[in-house]
């Protein structure tokens, strides 16, 4: 038997669909269902876990594969094999404020609000200016809106949610994508089949 | 007064029960050692930080507990046996007689990030073989390995997995990427897309854990390749309710070469075989080795090294 976890949120429909696209239909899974734990007919268990938790059950052995995001992966810096990534669902990791001139100067120092505090300290690192990072877990739009923090880290789709509250993408930091997350000792005892998966998701060229 | 039982973070008290079963899976494994030949090394938990500075990688740095004594000397905690070792017994070789088998048992203390599986304190037990060089040292200490862990009684669960630190060196650095060093570590997690970009021909390694000729990674790494394949399936035979595998990008950030060290992990001192075992339902990393010349090289001397330790508390995780 081989354990997939599927992540609970955005990823999970660009998940789903790439599955099917590449002829590996995961019958008998309800995904709108409440079920933390279904048992599929192919000899497939389907754990149904949050973002932030699945890298750490792979890693752990718990499951063998699993999909997440890149933003999520980056943060944690759990040891998993990355063999693949959708192509769909695809956001970015970008700078925001309220205009372009949050953006500070050399030598600057700015308050910055983030869900992903160790990506927010290995970015400001790199850079010119300083940064006391605010760890928030969520709406880390209204931190620069409301003038808790000049600027933000945070994931940005369409940009819609941006624009309807006048803010603004200062940069983009880094492209996310969902990605297949396998586990070490899993890569060796499932070669066969993991091979089999990524080659259909290849061939299906819901991957890169 | 009320006073907490709280630890701090990373370690863990042994009481009763979890003691008696600590001490006597420690037992069966020292007996093995002990009837293999091994004599016992007790290594102190505390130690000068500079014997050890040219041996230490970013990654290892970061893990070390360091501190300044109050005679002004830094120290550091012991985070790993090999180099404790080596770095005593460097010195003194010219007057010891080789072939030396010592093994130890003690708490190694590193600094890791708070998250479930990772412990600050464990307590390891290992073997080093020295003054055997080439294919019959790693035999015998990949075959010691195996029987400590046939010992253990966890050998139904038990998948290890080979390789050669430095094999693919060669076809890293002769693809032409401008980074070789993220091109190995996009090897070491499988990166597909970043594999197929830079080096198609590493594909086969990739899927497989092999190229398609040995002869592919050059003339001497193919030698190096059909022996190591040979050992994989002579120990598959001795051990048959333990899987072998043999996967040459499980290791591909143990480069030799220093344009490939920029990204190496914690323990990258390897410079032949190096291997590393899972074992329980969940398949938990329980300890590894391989040969390591090289370090003792680094400390001015020049002899044949290999050995292995495993984590005793994560071998009691899979048995369990």
């Amino acid at each position: 038997m081989i354990r997939l976890a599927l992540p609970k949120g955005r990823n999970l429909e660009p998940a789903l669909a790439a599955f099917r696209a590449a002829g590996i239909p995961l019958l008998g899974l309800d995904p709108s269902g409440r079920s933390l734990r279904t048992r599929l007919e192919e000899g497939v268990e389907i754990l149904s876990l949050k973002d932030w938790d699945l890298p750490l059950y792979v890693e752990q052995g718990v499951a063998d594969l699993g999909i997440v995001g890149s933003d999520v992966l980056a943060e944690v810096d759990g040891d998993l094999l990355v063999p693949v990534r959708l192509r769909e669902g695809r956001s970015r990791m970008s700078l925001i404020g309220r205009s372009a001139e949050a953006m500070p100067e050399p030598g600057g120092q700015v308050r910055l609000a983030t869900k992903y505090p160790n990506t927010a300290r290995r970015l400001v690192g790199e850079r010119p200016w300083g940064a006391e990072i605010v760890k928030l877990s969520g709406s880390i739009e209204l931190a620069p809106l409301l003038h808790l923090a000049e600027l933000a880290l945070d994931i940005v789709q369409s940009g819609r949610t941006l624009k309807e509250n006048g803010l603004v993408e200062i940069e983009t930091v880094a492209e996310v994508a969902a990605c297949l997350v396998v586990n070490r000792a899993s890569y060796q005892r499932h070669r066969t089949l993991l091979n089999q998966w990524i080659g259909r998701l290849e061939a299906a060229e819901v991957v890169s | 007064m009320k006073v907490s039982a709280a630890l701090p973070t990373g370690v863990a008290a042994l009481l009763f029960e979890s003691a008696k079963r600590r001490r006597e899976m420690e037992q069966r494994l020292v007996v093995r050692l002990v009837e293999a030949g091994y004599s016992e090394a007790i290594l102190p938990i505390l130690d000068y930080l500079e014997p050890y500075e040219s041996l230490l990688t970013p990654a290892s740095r970061g893990e070390l507990y360091r501190f300044i004594d109050r005679d002004g000397e830094q120290l550091a905690l012991r985070a790993d046996f090999t180099p404790m070792l080596a770095r005593l017994l460097a010195p003194r070789l010219h007057s010891l007689p080789l072939p030396l088998r010592l093994f130890y048992r003690g708490d190694v203390i590193r600094f890791e990030e708070e998250r479930a599986g990772r412990q600050r304190e464990f307590y390891q037990l290992g073997a080093e073989l020295l003054g055997v060089p080439g294919e019959p040292g790693e035999r015998e200490v990949l075959h010691l390995f195996l029987e400590a862990l046939a010992a253990s009684g966890s050998e139904g669960t038990v998948q290890i997995v080979l390789g050669l630190a430095g094999c693919l060196d060669r076809l890293l650095l002769g693809c032409g990427c401008a980074d070789p060093a993220a091109l190995a570590s996009a090897l070491e997690r499988r990166d597909r897309s970043e594999v197929r970009r830079h080096c198609p021909q590493l594909l086969p390694i990739v899927e497989t854990g092999l190229p398609e000729h040995p002869e592919d990674l050059g003339e001497a790494e193919g030698r190096r390749l059909r022996s190591l394949l040979a050992l994989r399936d002579e120990m598959a035979g001795l051990f048959p309710d333990m899987d072998l595998f043999l996967d040459l990008a499980e290791f591909a950030r143990q480069g030799l070469d220093p344009r490939l060290t920029a990204e190496q992990g914690e323990r990258s001192y390897y410079d032949g075989l190096v291997f590393r075992a899972f074992a329980g339902p969940s398949a938990l990393p329980i300890g590894g080795g391989g040969r390591y010349d090289r370090m003792f090289r680094a400390l001015g001397a020049e002899v044949a090294a290999a050995g292995f330790s495993v984590s005793v508390d994560r071998l009691l995780e899979a048995v369990r």
